[in-house]
């Protein structure tokens, strides 16, 4: 690659354009992820957090609004849930599982890991994916580890152990990665090349970014810039038949002011030529099967040198 | 008797005229074939090392490792598909981490020139030395030949006596000039860049260790229309416009597509010299050599 232990997570050169292949020979693939945390920071979901208007918004109406618009246009999407949320919700989760939607987990209660144990971390794993699979019906693929308003770094929140504790889990892909704007492996052993499939992420195509940012009351309102983001790169990444993907919660994109032009966004997608709408899980089956890690993933041994005064 | 307060005056009245008078603007630059502006397209290849150094978290690493495995390979073709020769910034270290791409940059013309040995400057003096000689090396054995300009917080003397031409790092003015150190001496020609032409300033998250509160993303739609009105000003006074890119930031799908429309408008117009900035040096050494004497 050259593998780099603590620098890179993947290999030397990202996937060409003109190599990617799409199901029955469509341009690219879209991939939008519906956030249904209510977290405002790395704790994750708070009582103060439940209790707000936004969050009662978020629930019922904004929920409504968000997925009439995706409705309007067909179009499946991934529905990233934190297990508190899919307790609370669980007859609305089985209904949009039953609509098309995939249903993914995003931890307990959307809580920041990277300070956890290995023991702990393995634990909130444990138990998302349990009440997902019994309020859904059966096991999520996809675990999301996605960035809160008020986090550090507006990327997700991973530890050292979670690609491992993921993979061991049995999930198929994590759904936050940023090394790539396409489908790309995460290599947790480079010696036995063990890799996790990572769904692209990028902060600048998440709405809680844009929308009264990073807390009502105080942040900034830019929605319009949020709409000019995901104009500019699904209209570019159309051009290089690539990937897209966007992050929309109810509490944000649901609200009228970004809700009008979310909808005529998405009436826009659904008129592009050769875009492959779908869910993170069929994505990722895909890819595995199109570009799998045995020929796609370059590993090479690391030219890297270690000399005193240096990062090592 | 004058007071402490008065002396401070005077003291940072005269720091501040000392400071100044360290740089050295170029009156009426010329340009070569007559043209009315040099643009130097400038890339900071730290990747995912200014993240690794402020020892930031996985998905911020990752973040940077993008303009590793995608963006560079993009802004490479995209300077390539307009006959454009840029200047890539290149840690030491990188080289270590992406090879192929720095002797790919170097291949299509592009000037390789040092940005640090792993974007930081030792106090130590014998340290500094050492990383500036392990960046150069590092450089030369990728392309072959040795870095003469440089992006960095050096000391000006050592990088004078290593050879180098220029630093690209202040913006003490709008065109080149030269740069003297305190005592007068080691003069450096002076490319100059500015934040407000930077796009980790506009497009990154936590840049240079910002809060969330902080934060201030944007759009491309919106810094496009800023740019064009820095390189338009520069146009019409006859300048120079330095555009600081870092491929984890521009090495984004719709980020070229900007800097492409950025492009194509600059070339709609007659007398832009695209040159890299060792090129540009050059010039303004054989042209308009220091008033202060031996360079």
């Amino acid at each position: 690659m050259p593998w780099k232990h603590g620098y890179t997570i993947s290999d030397e050169v990202g996937i060409k354009d003109a190599a990617i292949r799409w199901p029955d020979g469509k341009r690219m693939a879209a991939h939008i992820v519906v956030n249904l945390s209510l977290a405002s920071g790395p704790a994750g979901i708070t009582r103060a957090d439940i209790e707000s208007g936004p969050a009662a918004f978020a629930i019922n109406e904004g929920l409504d609004l968000l997925l009439a618009a995706l409705a309007r246009q067909s179009f499946p999407v991934t529905v990233a849930v934190p297990a508190v949320m899919a307790r609370a919700l669980a007859p609305r989760l089985r209904a949009m599982r039953a609509a098309g939607h995939e249903i993914a987990a995003l931890g307990v209660k959307h809580e920041d890991t990277s300070g956890f144990s290995r023991a702990d971390e393995a634990n909130v794993i444990r138990l998302a994916t349990e009440v997902l699979a019994d309020v859904v019906g059966e096991r999520p693929v996809g675990w999301f580890t996605l960035p809160r308003q008020l986090d550090r770094y507006g990327v997700g929140t991973l530890s050292p152990s979670t690609i491992e504790l993921l993979l061991d889990a049995g999930y198929t892909y994590f759904g936050n990665g940023l090394a790539d704007d396409a489908p790309h492996y995460w290599v947790t052993d480079p010696t036995t090349r063990r890799a996790m499939l990572a769904l692209p992420y990028y902060y600048h195509f998440d709405d809680q970014h844009f929308c009264m940012f990073p807390a009502k009351g105080t942040g900034l309102e830019n929605s319009d810039m949020l709409i000019r983001n995901l104009r500019a790169e699904l209209a570019a990444q159309w051009r290089r038949g690539r990937y897209f993907t966007m992050v929309l919660h109810p509490q944000h994109a649901g609200w009228c002011n970004r809700l009008g032009p979310i909808d005529a966004f998405l009436a826009d997608m659904a008129k592009l030529s050769g875009l492959w709408m779908a869910t993170g899980r069929d994505i990722a089956r895909h890819w595995l099967k199109a570009h799998p890690p045995e020929t796609n993933l370059a590993l090479e041994p690391s030219i890297w040198k270690d000399y005193p005064g240096s990062l090592s | 008797m004058t007071s402490t307060l008065e002396q401070e005056i005077d003291g940072l009245a005269a720091a501040a005229l000392a400071y100044a008078s360290r740089f050295e603007r170029i009156d009426k630059v010329s340009w070569p074939n007559g043209a009315r502006i040099a643009v130097n397209f400038t890339a900071d290849f730290d990747a995912m090392l200014l993240r690794r150094l402020a020892n930031e978290s996985p998905l911020q690493l990752a973040k940077g490792e993008f303009g590793g495995r995608v963006g560079i390979w993009r802004l490479i073709e995209l300077f390539d598909g307009h006959g454009i020769k840029a200047t890539i910034f290149t840690p030491g270290r990188i080289c270590e981490l992406y090879p192929r791409a720095v002797i790919a940059a170097a291949k299509s013309g592009h000037e390789i020139a040092d940005h640090m040995w792993e974007h930081h400057v030792p106090k130590d003096p014998d340290l500094e030395r050492d990383h500036l000689l392990k960046a150069a090396a590092a450089i030369e054995a990728l392309t072959g030949k040795r870095p003469v300009g440089t992006r960095s917080w050096h000391t000006q003397a050592l990088l004078k006596s290593e050879g180098f031409i220029y630093n690209s790092h202040g913006s003490e003015q709008h065109g080149p000039g030269y740069a003297y150190d305190a005592a007068g001496g080691n003069v450096l020609v002076n490319l100059p860049f500015h934040y407000a032409i930077d796009d980790a300033m506009f497009f990154s998250m936590s840049w240079m260790r910002s809060d969330t509160l902080e934060q201030r993303i944007s759009d491309p739609d919106r810094v496009l229309d800023m740019w064009w009105a820095g390189f338009r000003q520069q146009y019409d006074a006859g300048g120079y416009f330095n555009v600081c890119l870092h491929p984890f930031v521009s090495g984004r799908a719709l980020r070229i597509a900007m800097l492409d429309q950025l492009i194509v408008r600059m070339k709609e117009l007659p007398g832009v010299w695209f040159a890299s900035c060792e090129d540009v040096a050059r010039h303004c050494l054989a042209q308009h050599p220091p008033r202060g004497g031996h360079f």
